[in-house]
């Protein structure tokens, strides 16, 4: 085997650098910024809530009982039940899906498509940078509630819709931010190498433009993670999101919860402290992303 | 610089053309009708030539480019005619409903700007300590919690420790200014807390900018005291971006309220919209979006002016 023992052990530990590397950038990460590495780990722990609701939760998340109507929290229920006797920690535990969905495939789908409209802008230039910067001023008008109402009332509220309605509103305010970056990359010397070399414009933009702006795309789809699940839970709040009996965080605020307020707290405390903590974790972990990789771009 | 702001003025309603364009036809997508859910309701049926002459009195059976050159003509006379669904006015009725978003707008744009001038300036100057790990850990929070619910909590609050409720009828201001605040203080509370978590985060990057420049150094070098250095050098140069992320929360928060008015039991303009939706009442969601947005515009216009006025360096083309 060892031929050349010398040669062998830099293979090894070429071989072994880019773990080493990822494992050390993710410990720097964590010593340098403290509040980010909170933030990340109690991401981790959603996600795992999350995939494994089946396991964690010790009730189902849709069973009524209505032998156990309104029970405060005790041993059986630690956080209680509510109005229909549902587990109160399962509905949140199952909620953390419908919450990191609706996260992730709307901050996924409106980043990378305003990553894609902003770099295709910035690019073209000229004529195509104005139609395309005019029609996102009119998008940028609109709050992003406002938007995402009336996208509802169209398309009906079905999970994908959900995720449609809040993702549109989210595409200009990416686009506007990568579409900054966007313009110097156009000038470096290497997007003039692979025009004169005869690439297409999709391939220029998407292999050579795109992974350039890695730094703010990643920053915003951060961002817009927290915006999402809390876009989400307001509309489902005002029963124009996730319908009942599915368990979402914005559901269980609705209704009964806000109606028994006072004899039944835990209804309607425990769901918002877990959209809190879901999206204040969500923006921990983004803005130290940001300090880490573009300190000069400034998100909300 | 009057020419550059005239530009920027006459750039507004192309703009603003846009909105009602879009608005026009985006909502004549949304399934069903007016007529139909006004005459049918949720019970049985009604003839169709009953709906037929309902709509031809709204003009909704005309060609859609036809409907929108009448209403944008009586738009642009500022004439947004009646309500589909109640028939009066709709001046009437936004109204009384906008002042009462405008207002708690307004209480709301005070409280953050009380608190996040002082506590971003705090932790720009005390960067990397835990008093601005604590600021920063404030805002962020500010940034999570849904104002809907801290408007839940702030109720529950107020009812388990003071045995109290807000009034929930709404007293315009004039009428008994004490009932008045009394009622939407709470509201702004709400919002504020998020509001000044934008405004304190950006006070903070802001001051964190300027403290590097070289005139800070200067006036440190020649020996002013930290209080002028502060209110006369740092601060006036860093507000220009946090009036900036103001005017346009502001802008936002008059149509944005939605979720904190139902939860406040408050009848303005975000539950109007809401409603109008659910009624498909088109002239009222129009004319709600275009004073929506027509506040974002003009917000945006102010703030040129204002960059143009503050701030020399910037270059009018």
């Amino acid at each position: 085997m060892a031929i050349n023992p010398a040669i062998d052990s830099v293979a090894d530990r070429l071989a072994e650098e880019p773990q080493a590397n990822w494992r050390a950038a993710v410990m720097d990460f964590a010593r340098r910024r403290p509040l980010g590495a909170v933030g990340g780990l109690v991401v981790a722990l959603m996600l795992v809530t999350a995939a494994g609701a089946g396991v964690l939760a010790p009730y189902d998340p849709v069973t009524v009982d209505f032998g156990a109507m309104l029970a405060r929290p005790n041993a059986a229920h630690w956080l209680g039940t509510d109005a229909f006797g549902r587990d109160v920690l399962s509905r949140l535990i199952y909620g953390s899906r419908t919450a990191l969905l609706v996260g992730f495939g709307a901050a996924l789908i409106g980043a990378t498509g305003g990553a894609i409209l902003g770099v295709g802008s910035a690019y073209f230039g000229g004529k195509v940078d104005l139609y395309v910067q005019r029609v996102m001023d009119i998008f940028l008008c609109f709050p992003l509630i406002i938007l995402a109402l009336a996208l509802v009332a169209i398309l009906g509220n079905s999970l994908p819709n959900l995720i449609v309605a809040i993702t549109i509103p989210m595409i200009p305010r990416c686009a506007l931010v990568i579409r900054a970056s966007a313009l110097a990359i156009r000038e470096m010397p290497y997007v003039d190498a692979a025009r004169a070399a005869g690439f297409s414009n999709a391939r220029i933009i998407l292999r050579h433009m795109l992974p350039n702006v890695m730094a703010p795309y990643l920053i915003m789809l951060t961002a817009f993670l927290g915006q999402a699940i809390l876009l989400e839970s307001s509309l489902s709040f005002l029963g124009l999101g996730v319908q009942e009996p599915t368990a979402a965080w914005g559901l269980m605020l609705r209704g009964a919860a806000v109606d028994f307020a006072e004899s039944a707290p835990w209804m309607a405390i425990f769901p918002g402290l877990a959209i809190s903590l879901a999206v204040f974790a969500f923006n921990l972990f983004g803005d130290s992303l940001r300090d880490a990789l573009d300190p000069k771009l400034r998100t909300l | 610089m009057w020419k550059y702001l005239l530009k920027r003025f006459v750039l507004m309603f192309p703009t603003l053309l846009g909105v009602a364009i879009f608005t026009f036809f985006l909502i004549r997508v949304i399934p069903g009708d007016v007529v139909e859910l006004r005459l049918a309701g949720d019970r049985g049926s009604v003839s169709p030539e009953a709906l037929q002459t309902e709509r031809a009195r709204f003009g909704l059976d005309q060609p859609i480019w036809r409907q929108f050159v009448v209403w944008i003509g009586g738009a642009a006379r500022l004439d947004f005619g009646t309500s589909m669904w109640t028939g009066s006015p709709i001046w009437q009725e936004i109204r009384l409903r906008f002042a009462l978003s405008f207002q708690v707008a307004i209480m709301a744009t005070i409280l953050s700007v009380l608190l996040a001038i002082p506590l971003g300036v705090i932790a720009a100057l005390k960067q990397d300590t835990w008093i601005d790990y604590a600021v920063r850990v404030f805002s962020i929070a500010g940034l999570a919690t849904p104002s809907f619910w801290l408007g839940i909590v702030l109720i529950l609050a107020l009812l388990i420790i003071f045995k109290w409720l807000p009034p929930m009828v709404y007293t315009p201001f004039w009428v008994n200014p004490w009932q008045n605040l009394a009622q939407l203080i709470w509201p702004a509370l709400a919002v504020g807390y998020r509001y000044s978590a934008v405004a304190t985060r950006m006070t903070r990057s802001a001051m964190l900018e300027v403290l590097r420049e070289d005139y800070i150094r200067t006036a440190r070098a020649k020996g002013l005291v930290q209080k002028l250095i502060l209110s006369r050098h740092a601060l006036k140069n860093a507000m220009l971006p946090v009036l900036t992320v103001v005017a346009i929360e502001f802008a936002f928060l008059i149509g944005g309220l939605v979720v904190t008015e139902q939860v406040f039991n408050l009848n303005g303009i975000g539950l109007l919209f809401v409603q109008a939706v659910a009624h498909r009442d088109y002239t009222l969601i129009q004319a709600l979006v275009l004073l929506v947005a027509g506040i974002f515009i003009f917000m945006n216009f102010l703030m040129d002016i204002m960059y143009a006025w503050l701030d020399p360096r910037i270059r009018y083309r």
